[in-house]
C-alpha cells in the first residue's frame, strides 16, 4: 500500500479524482428562462457563524445569521448569472484567483508523501554539497607584511621558511615575522570561518598543503602567509541520521516542484498552444 | 513624475497615519525591575596581572569581531510591504547567512561572505498587515475596503492601491478592523512569524538570528524610532507583543517605551534593549537637554535613558550622524554622508539651532554637562551602524548595493532618481544621497545571542559604513609605546585596560590616561588611511571642547605631520569612469599607543576612535559604470569608508 502511495501515477489519479469531485460539488450554471435550485446547507450556515465569531469574538445573533445566509443566497445568485453572462471570462483577478486555488490542490497533494529513507539517502547522495559537513583546519600562521619589505620580500620570505622548518611545529609565532593583529593559531576551525577573516582564497589554498611542515607564502588580502598545518579534518558527506531535518525539508521542496511539473505538462498535453510570434514561441522552447 | 508623487505621498502618508491613529502617551504600568546583565563581562574579562606560562591559557576575550545588522526590515514592515518587498524574515536570514535569494525586484543577489548576525527589526505599528492582505486573509477581505484594496493589488494596481491605503490613514478613515495593533490576533501572528524565522535561522557558534522590532515614532516626522532587541530565546518573547505608537495600546513618548521595556523583562524573563537611530531626522529631538514632550528632564530621565539605551545607531542609509561640518568646522572628515535638509519627510526644514541635538558627538559632549547636572550621564552610548534596508536584504557593500527599498534595488534609474519631495518645504532627497552603510561590529566571546546582546550593553562594539574592518581600542594608565609591537595587543589591551565602552576613574597622580589602539583592514577591502581619537571634555567653566587627534596612518615613513599639525591627505587612486582604485596607498594595519597631551583630571571626557579607508568608488560610480548611465550634477561618487568605536569615559572620582 505504502508503495502504491508512492507511485507518481497514483497522484495524478488522484488529483484528478478530487477535480472530478470539485467540480460535481459546482451545480450546473442557472439561466434567466430556467431558474436552478439553491440549498443553503446546516455546514454552509455553521461555516458562516464561525467565521463570524472569529472576526468578531462573539457568536452572531440571530437576526445576523439570517443576514449572512440572505447575503449568501444573494453571492449564489449573482455568481450564477454573472457565470451565465460570462463576466468571469477575461477578469484577472478571477484568473489569478483560479490559478492559484489549482496550485494549492497540486501542491496539497505533493505533501501527502512521505519519503522513506531510501528516499533521503538517494537525495543526500544526489546533492552532496549542500549538506556537507565542512573541512576544518588546526594551523599557526606567521605574516609578512608586503609594504615593509618591498622588493626584498620573496627572500625574506625563503629565509623565514628556512629558519620555521628547522623549529617545526614548535616555532615560536609570536617572534617571527611581522605583527598582525590577527590571530596566530587556530584550532578545528571550518573553511567558511577561516575564509571571512582571511578570505576565500587562502581558505582554499589551505586544502592544498600538506600538514607537518611550514609551507607558503599563501596570499591574503593583507599579504604573504607562512603557514604550518598540524591537523585537516576532511569534509564528508554526513550520515542520514546527522542531518534528517534539513534532508527532509529540501527533498520535500524539491518534490514539490517536481511534481507541480509534471501535473502542468500532463495538463498541456490537452491543449495546443500557438503563439503568434514565431521569435517568442522559439525562446519558450 | 507619478512614482515622485507616489513615494512623497507615501512618506506623507506614513507619517500623517501616526497623527491620524493619535498618538498619546499612556501610561504603562512601570515595575521595577533590574535588567542584571550589565558591566560584568567587562571585569570578567579582565585577565590576572599575573600571566600564567602559556600565553593562550585562561584566555576568554573576544578574538574577532562578530559583523552583522540590527536593523533590518521586511515585507511584514508595513512600508516595505506596501513598497513591494516580497521577502519576509526567514529570506533576510538566508541571505544574512550567505545564501543566493531573489530580490523583489526579480534580481539574483548574494554577499560576498556571510554575516555573522541579524536582526529583523519590522515596524511594529501594523506589522504584517501588508502581507496578510496580499495573501487575501478572509478577515482583511471581510471589509469592504480592504477587499477593494485585494482586488485592486491583484489587478496589478498595488501603487493606486498604496495611495488610497496612505490617504485614508491621513484622512483617519482607515477601517478600525484593519489596523494591526495589540487588540488584533492577526498582530501576534505576525509577531510569531517574525519569532519563527529567527528560531529556525540561529544556530549558536555559527549564525545569531535575534529576535527584536522597530517601535516607530514619528510624530510630526520627527524621528525618534528605536529598535528593540530580546536577548532570550522564541518562547521568551511570544509572551509579549511590541509595542506600538498609536492609542490606546502604546505611546510616541520614549518614556513609555522604556516602561515597557521594564514590564517587557518581568514578562517574559528576558532582557531587552533599545537603540535609537536617525538623530539626524529628529529635528532637533533626539538628544534633548531641556525638556522631552513636554516635561523637563530630571534625574530620572538621565538614569532611566542611560540604563535601556547603551548604543546607538550612528549610521546608516539614511546619512551619518556622527558629527556635522557645522557643530566641529575644524574637523575636516566631519563631512561624510550627511542629511541635514530637514526631518525624516522633509515636512519641516532644517535648522542649525538644531544640530546640537542630532549628532553623536555633540549628544556625547552635552552628556558629560547633564552628569554634572544630574549625576547620570544619560547620553553615554557606545556606536554602532546598521542597514535601516526595507528590503530583507543587508547588502551594504558598495559594489554590491542593493538599496534601501525594493524601488531602489540596482536599475538605470536610481542614480537620477527622487527619493523624497516635500511639496511645500521643496526638501529634496535624492536617491544617489542614499548610503551604502552600514554594519555593526561586536566583540562578543562567542557567536550566541547571548555574548552578541551582553557585548552590546558594555558597549564593546564599532560601526562601520560597509567594510568589515577589525578595531581594537583599549584605555588605561599604563600603556607604554612599545606595547604596539606586542605580537598579542589584544591581550596586553585586556590585561593593563579597559576595552571600547569602559570607563576609567581614579587617575593616578601626574599620569594621563594611555590609549592601545589597532585597526586591521578589511581583508578584501581598501588599505587604510589613519586611525584618529577624538576627545570630547568639559572644563571647569562648564564648556565643552572637542579635539580630533590624527595618532597613526599610513605610507608614515613619506607622509609627514604638516605645519597645522594634521596629517596631510592619504592621495587617492580611484578611477571613477571604471570605478576602480588600488592598494597602493595607505597601510593594511595600523596601531599605536597614544597618550593624551592635554589632560586635567578634574575634567570629564570621553575619548573615540575614528579609522579612515583610503579613497574608494562609491556605490554611485558603480552603478554608473555597470548601467553606463551619466550621474546627475553634484553626484558623490567617492568616499572614506570608516569605522567609529564606542567612547572610553574617563570621570574624575569624587
Amino acid at each position: 500500500m505504502k508503495r502504491i502511495l508512492r507511485e507518481p501515477l497514483v497522484h495524478f489519479l488522484l488529483l484528478g479524482a478530487v477535480l472530478f469531485i470539485a467540480y460535481g460539488l459546482v451545480s450546473k450554471p442557472g439561466s434567466s428562462d430556467r431558474p436552478g435550485k439553491i440549498i443553503v446547507t446546516q455546514g454552509q450556515i455553521d461555516q458562516l457563524a464561525s467565521g463570524f465569531a472569529k472576526t468578531w469574538q462573539r457568536p452572531p445573533t440571530t437576526e445576523e445569521l439570517a443576514g449572512l445566509v440572505q447575503d449568501l443566497v444573494r453571492e449564489e445568485v449573482y455568481c450564477r448569472e454573472a457565470m451565465a453572462m460570462g463576466l468571469d471570462k477575461d477578469d484577472s483577478v478571477i484568473r489569478r484567483r483560479l490559478r492559484q486555488k489549482l496550485e494549492f490542490i497540486s501542491d496539497d497533494v505533493a505533501a501527502i508523501r512521505e519519503p522513506t529513507d531510501a528516499d533521503l539517502n538517494a537525495y543526500l547522495q544526489s546533492h552532496p554539497d549542500r549538506f556537507r559537513v565542512e573541512q576544518r583546519f588546526t594551523f599557526s600562521q606567521v605574516y609578512l607584511d608586503p609594504a615593509k619589505h618591498g622588493e626584498n620580500l620573496a627572500r625574506d620570505v625563503a629565509e623565514l621558511l628556512v629558519q620555521l622548518n628547522r623549529a617545526g611545529e614548535q616555532a615560536d609565532v609570536l617572534t617571527l615575522g611581522d605583527s598582525f593583529l590577527m590571530e596566530h593559531t587556530f584550532t578545528a576551525t571550518p573553511t567558511s570561518e577561516i575564509a571571512k577573516q582571511f578570505g576565500e582564497k587562502f581558505a582554499a589554498k589551505l586544502g592544498e598543503l600538506s600538514p607537518g611542515t611550514w609551507q607558503g607564502p599563501v596570499e591574503s588580502g593583507y599579504g604573504a602567509h607562512l603557514v604550518f598545518v598540524s591537523e585537516r579534518t576532511e569534509g564528508r558527506v554526513p550520515a542520514l541520521a546527522e542531518v534528517r531535518d534539513d534532508v527532509r525539508r529540501e527533498w520535500a521542496d524539491a518534490a514539490r516542484l517536481e511534481l507541480n511539473e509534471k501535473f502542468y505538462q500532463e495538463l498541456l498535453k490537452h491543449y495546443t498552444v500557438t503563439i503568434e510570434s514565431p521569435h517568442l514561441a522559439e525562446v519558450q522552447r | 513624475m507619478k512614482t515622485k508623487s507616489l513615494k512623497t505621498l507615501v512618506i506623507v502618508g506614513l507619517i500623517t497615519m501616526g497623527l491620524a491613529l493619535g498618538l498619546r502617551r499612556n501610561g504603562l504600568p512601570a515595575r521595577a525591575q533590574d535588567a542584571g546583565t550589565q558591566d560584568k563581562a567587562t571585569l570578567e574579562k579582565v585577565l590576572p596581572t599575573k600571566p600564567a606560562y602559556s600565553p593562550y591559557a585562561g584566555r576568554n576575550f573576544p578574538t574577532r569581531p562578530l559583523f552583522g545588522d540590527s536593523h533590518l526590515h521586511t515585507g511584514l514592515s508595513f512600508d516595505a510591504g506596501i513598497f513591494g518587498c516580497r521577502l519576509g524574515p526567514s529570506d533576510a536570514y538566508r541571505f544574512a547567512r550567505g545564501e543566493e535569494v531573489t530580490a523583489s525586484s526579480g534580481q539574483r543577489v548574494k554577499l560576498s561572505r556571510p554575516l555573522d548576525w541579524l536582526v529583523v527589526a519590522d515596524h511594529s505599528d501594523n506589522m504584517g498587515l501588508i502581507t496578510d492582505l496580499m495573501a487575501g486573509k478572509q478577515e482583511l477581505l471581510a471589509v469592504p475596503k480592504g477587499r477593494r484594496w485585494y482586488d485592486m493589488m491583484q489587478a496589478g494596481k498595488g501603487g493606486d492601491a498604496a495611495i488610497e491605503m496612505i490617504m485614508s490613514f491621513g484622512e483617519g478613515t482607515f477601517p478600525k478592523e484593519m489596523v494591526y495593533g495589540p487588540a488584533n490576533p492577526a498582530y501576534k501572528t505576525a509577531w510569531q512569524t517574525e519569532i519563527d524565522a529567527a528560531e529556525k535561522a540561529n544556530e549558536p557558534g555559527r549564525f545569531s538570528a535575534i529576535i527584536g522590532f522597530e517601535w516607530t515614532s514619528n510624530t510630526g516626522a520627527n524621528n525618534l524610532h528605536r529598535n528593540v532587541l530580546f536577548r532570550g530565546n522564541g518562547a521568551q518573547a511570544s509572551l509579549v507583543v511590541p509595542m506600538v505608537t498609536f492609542k490606546p495600546w502604546g505611546s510616541d513618548n520614549p518614556e513609555d517605551l522604556w516602561k515597557w521595556m521594564a514590564a517587557t523583562e518581568e514578562k517574559s524573563g528576558s532582557p531587552v534593549l533599545a537603540i535609537a537611530h536617525n538623530g539626524n531626522l529628529s529635528n532637533g529631538l533626539m538628544f534633548p537637554i531641556v525638556e522631552a514632550f513636554g516635561k523637563k528632564l530630571d534625574k530620572e530621565y538621565c538614569e532611566t535613558r542611560a540604563k535601556w539605551e547603551r548604543i546607538y545607531e550612528m549610521t546608516q542609509t539614511k546619512g551619518t550622524g556622527e558629527a556635522h561640518p557645522y557643530l566641529s568646522p575644524n574637523d575636516e572628515f566631519a563631512n561624510f554622508e550627511i542629511w541635514d535638509k530637514g526631518n525624516l519627510d522633509g515636512s519641516t526644514a532644517k535648522t542649525k539651532d538644531m544640530l546640537e541635538f542630532e549628532y553623536a558627538r555633540s549628544a556625547l559632549k552635552n552628556g558629560l554637562k547633564l552628569e554634572e547636572k544630574f549625576g547620570t550621564n544619560p547620553y553615554k552610548f557606545g556606536m554602532i551602524g546598521s542597514s535601516d534596508a526595507h528590503n530583507a536584504l543587508a547588502a551594504m557593500e558598495e559594489d554590491n548595493f542593493f538599496g534601501k527599498t525594493t524601488p531602489q534595488e540596482p536599475s538605470p534609474e536610481r542614480l537620477t532618481k527622487t527619493f523624497v519631495k516635500h511639496p511645500k518645504t521643496g526638501v529634496t532627497i535624492m536617491d544617489w544621497e542614499v548610503s551604502a552603510s552600514g554594519y555593526a561590529a561586536v566583540w562578543a566571546t562567542e557567536n550566541t545571542r547571548e555574548a552578541i546582546f551582553d557585548a552590546m550593553q558594555r558597549r564593546e562594539v564599532y560601526a562601520t559604513t560597509g567594510p568589515r574592518m577589525t578595531v581594537r581600542f583599549f584605555g588605561g594608565w599604563d600603556f607604554e609605546p612599545r606595547d604596539a609591537t606586542n605580537r598579542m595587543p589584544a591581550a596586553i589591551g585586556y590585561s593593563k585596560g579597559v576595552p571600547m565602552g569602559g570607563d576609567l576613574s581614579e587617575a593616578p597622580a601626574g599620569k594621563s590616561p594611555t590609549f592601545l589602539v589597532a585597526a586591521l583592514k578589511d581583508p578584501i577591502g581598501a588599505n587604510l588611511d589613519r586611525i584618529q581619537i577624538v576627545k570630547g571634555w568639559i572644563d571647569a567653566r562648564g564648556e565643552l571642547h572637542e579635539q580630533v587627534y590624527d595618532v597613526v596612518w599610513g605610507d608614515a615613513e613619506k607622509r609627514k605631520r604638516g605645519a597645522n599639525g594634521k596629517v596631510p591627505p592619504v592621495g587617492d587612486t580611484v578611477d571613477v569612469e571604471d570605478a576602480t582604485w588600488s592598494n597602493t596607498i595607505g597601510d593594511p594595519e595600523l596601531i599605536t599607543v597614544w597618550k593624551d597631551p592635554n589632560f586635567d583630571a578634574k575634567q570629564r571626557a570621553f575619548y573615540y576612535v575614528r579609522v579612515l579607508e583610503i579613497p574608494t568608488p562609491r556605490w554611485t560610480a558603480y552603478d554608473a559604470k555597470r548601467f553606463g548611465i551619466k550621474p546627475l550634477p553634484g553626484t558623490a561618487m567617492k568616499l572614506q569608508e570608516r569605522a567609529y568605536t564606542s567612547p572610553i569615559w574617563y570621570t574624575p572620582a569624587k
